[in-house]
C-alpha cells in the first residue's frame, strides 16, 4: 500500500473517532430510544399544570345547583363552560366555608347580555341546529338587539338573568 | 417536412413510448390511493391506544369556548394571533362568494357575516392540530424536536427545539406558531398532561354541545369509532395524504 494512502486512512480514522466521541458527548440523554427524538420529552410533556377540572368535582359541593340544572335545558352544560377553569377552586375552596374566598379562587360569574349572546345570539351559521331533526342538540336563538333590550319605563338595559335563571332558563 | 421531429423512426417511437407508459404504470401501481378513514380501522404497527378526533360541524354553535379553554389550559398567549385551537365561521353567499372569518379565534363570539337573505349556507368549523399519522411537520424538523408518539399524538420537545420555523411552514393546516416568550414552536398536544391522568383534553371537556368527540381508534367500542361509523366523515385537505386523524362530520368542500 502506498505511503500516502496509509496516512489518509490514519487521518480518516482519527476524524471518525473524533466524530463518534463528539456525538456521544453532544447527544442528549434518551435520544433515539423510540425514534429520532428524546424519549424523555414525552414524559416532560405530561408534566404541565392543569387548569380545568371535571364536571363531577363541582357537584360534590354545589348539590342545589345540580338539582336546578338537571330540571332545565342546561342539563348537559358543564359548569366550567360559563364559570371558567375551576381546578384550583374545586381543590381549595372547601377550606373557606365561612370565610370570604380569595380572588385567586373566585370564579367568573357571567351575567351580562354578551355572556349569554355568545351561544344564543341569532346567527345564520347557528340556526340550522333548530331545524335539524337528527340532532338532539338545540340551542335557542334570540335576537339580542330586539329581545327586551331595556325597561320600557326607566330605559335601564335589562340583563338576561333578570328574567331567566341561568341554571334553569 | 424536414422538421427535427420527423427524424424519429417508427421503432424508436414505440421503444420510447413503451418505456414511458411502463414507467408511469409502475409508479402509479406503487402509490397507495388515499383513504380518508385508513387509520380509523387500523394503526400502522401501533399497540395500545391510537387517538383520533371527531368534530360534528352540525352541532357546533361557534361559542368559541374550546378556543378559550385551550388558551387557559395550555398558557397560550392571549394575543389574537396565537392559537392551538380556534373556530372559523364560513359564510357562502348566494352569489358564490365565500367569507371566512375568525375574530380572535372565536373567543368573543361571532357576528353574522351577511344579511340572512344573502346567505346560501353558513356554518362553523372548529380547527386544531390534526395529529396526522404521516405528519409533514415532524418530517421536516432538522433536530428531531417534534415527533409522533406511539399513541398517534404529535408533540414538541421544547428543550430541544431551535425555533427554526421550518415546521410552521410545513403544516398545511396552520396549527403551529412560535411562542413569543420561549422562542420555540408550540402546538396542540391534545392536552397530553390531561390524557396521562385519564381525563379528556380541555376543549373536549368544555364543548357545550358535545360537537367534539375524542377516543381510541383501536378500541371498536370507543366513542370515536361509533361517531365514524354513524356519520359521513371527511378530513381536511385529503389530497395531501397527511394521514390526518381529525374527522369532520358534514364537512363542506369549501373548507380549506
Amino acid at each position: 500500500m502506498p505511503q500516502h494512502i496509509k496516512r489518509l486512512i490514519g487521518v480518516f480514522a482519527v476524524f471518525i473517532l473524533f466524530f463518534l466521541v463528539l456525538q456521544q458527548v453532544l447527544k442528549p440523554d434518551s435520544f433515539g430510544e423510540l425514534g429520532h427524538f428524546r424519549a424523555k420529552a414525552i414524559y416532560e410533556n405530561s408534566l404541565r399544570p392543569m387548569h380545568y377540572t371535571v364536571a363531577d368535582s363541582c357537584t360534590k359541593c354545589h348539590k342545589d345547583i345540580r338539582i336546578d340544572k338537571d330540571l332545565g335545558f342546561h342539563i348537559k352544560l358543564k359548569c366550567e363552560v360559563c364559570h371558567g377553569p375551576a381546578l384550583a377552586h374545586s381543590l381549595y375552596a372547601g377550606n373557606f366555608k365561612d370565610k370570604e374566598l380569595p380572588d385567586s379562587l373566585t370564579l367568573y360569574k357571567p351575567g351580562e347580555r354578551k355572556d349569554c349572546a355568545i351561544c344564543h345570539e341569532l346567527n345564520a351559521a347557528r340556526i340550522k341546529i333548530q331545524f335539524d331533526t337528527l340532532n338532539t342538540t338545540m340551542v335557542h336563538q334570540i335576537d339580542v338587539l330586539t329581545h327586551h333590550p331595556f325597561d320600557p319605563k326607566t330605559k335601564v338595559p335589562f340583563k338576561c338573568i333578570e328574567c331567566h335563571n341561568p341554571h334553569q332558563p | 417536412m424536414n422538421d427535427e421531429t420527423t427524424k424519429l423512426s417508427r421503432r424508436d417511437f414505440f421503444k420510447t413510448g413503451t418505456v414511458l407508459a411502463g414507467g408511469v404504470a409502475l409508479a402509479t401501481a406503487s402509490l397507495i390511493p388515499y383513504d380518508g378513514l385508513l387509520f380509523a380501522s387500523e394503526a400502522p404497527g401501533a399497540k395500545g391506544k391510537w387517538y383520533g378526533i371527531g368534530i360534528d360541524i352540525n352541532k357546533c354553535i361557534g361559542c368559541g369556548k374550546c378556543a378559550n379553554a385551550c388558551k387557559i389550559e395550555n398558557n397560550v398567549p392571549r394575543d389574537p394571533f396565537y392559537f392551538r385551537s380556534w373556530v372559523e365561521q364560513y359564510t357562502i353567499k348566494n352569489d358564490g362568494a365565500i367569507l371566512v372569518e375568525s375574530p380572535n379565534g372565536g373567543i368573543d363570539g361571532f357576528k353574522q357575516a351577511a344579511p340572512t337573505a344573502d346567505i346560501y349556507k353558513s356554518f362553523f368549523v372548529p380547527k386544531m392540530c390534526n395529529h396526522c399519522a404521516k405528519s409533514p411537520c415532524t418530517q421536516v424538523c432538522p433536530v428531531g424536536a417534534t415527533f409522533e408518539t406511539e399513541e398517534g399524538i404529535v408533540l414538541v420537545d421544547e428543550e430541544y427545539c431551535i425555533g427554526c420555523r421550518y415546521c410552521v411552514q410545513a403544516c398545511p393546516y396552520g396549527c403551529r406558531y412560535i411562542h413569543p416568550e420561549k422562542g420555540t414552536v408550540d402546538k396542540c398536544t391534545l392536552c397530553f398532561h390531561r390524557l396521562k391522568k385519564g381525563l379528556q383534553p380541555a376543549c373536549f371537556e368544555i364543548c357545550p354541545t358535545e360537537a367534539r368527540i375524542f377516543g381510541d381508534l383501536n378500541d371498536p367500542h370507543s366513542k370515536i369509532n361509533y361517531f365514524l361509523k354513524n356519520h359521513t366523515c371527511m378530513v381536511v385537505k385529503p389530497h395531501l395524504n397527511t394521514g390526518s386523524k381529525l374527522f369532520y362530520n358534514a364537512l363542506s368542500p369549501e373548507v380549506r
